[in-house]
């Protein structure tokens, strides 16, 4: 139990930093491509999410529990 | 009364409600972290093309779901689905069991969002407030 609030936890803690950094992320040339973060910084990225899944696995990490998002170029739309 | 404590953030700059939760299943077998956008527009829950891969839920698996055989129109995409229909979502003490729509086509850019739907909101019961000026929200469940 409490080890899967602590993986909800990180996982939150991990989103936050993405969604507060998300311009930073494109200044650093991110935009378009999927990015994967733990304890807040990047540790995969790529324009393919099968590439950044393998750079996780390659990293002994499980995927399922990491944050992975695509950088939309700014000021992009969408509606649901 | 319970209350489940929601995010509010600009999500690829829209501002956007946001659940995160554990999605298990016995059979798959599936256990991952999901994050998704809380979104009244959609009666469905649906996990996204890039969760499909995350939780390595392979083709084989997905094609032996129930299916829906119509396609989903979201965000300007199409996709194809099929329901996961004994998932356990679990949003800290409080889990509840629902069907969840898979994509099963359609997800090759892998870009489309997750919707946590009025499907969820019907199942528990619930009451959503959503303050987008001091970006607050919450569901509220009576017990």
């Amino acid at each position: 139990m409490d080890q899967e609030l602590e993986l909800l936890h990180k996982f939150e803690k991990d989103s936050e930093w993405f969604h507060k950094n998300i311009n930073k992320l494109r200044n650093e040339g991110f935009t378009n491509k999927f990015v994967a973060v733990k304890e807040s910084k990047p540790i995969a990225f790529g324009k393919s999410i099968d590439l950044v899944i393998k750079e996780i696995e390659a990293k002994n990490q499980n995927p399922s529990y990491i944050f992975i998002e695509f950088v939309h170029p700014k000021g992009k739309i969408i509606i649901l | 009364m319970k209350q489940i404590p929601l995010e509010v953030c600009h999500y690829d700059d829209n501002l956007r409600i946001i659940a995160r939760f554990l999605l298990r299943c016995n059979d798959p077998k599936i256990f991952a972290i999901i994050e998704a956008i809380v979104d009244t527009g959609s009666p469905i829950t649906i996990i996204g093309p890039r969760d499909v891969k995350r939780i390595r839920f392979s083709p084989l698996q997905r094609e032996r779901l129930e299916g829906r055989n119509k396609p989903i129109n979201i965000g300007g995409s199409q996709m194809f689905t099929k329901i996961l229909n004994n998932a356990k979502l679990k949003f800290g003490e409080l889990e509840i069991e629902m069907p969840v729509d898979v994509p099963i086509k359609g997800e090759e850019k892998a870009i489309q969002p997750r919707l946590l739907g009025v499907d969820f909101m019907l199942k528990t019961k619930a009451k959503l407030f959503f303050d987008p000026t001091n970006k607050k929200a919450h569901f509220e469940i009576e017990e």
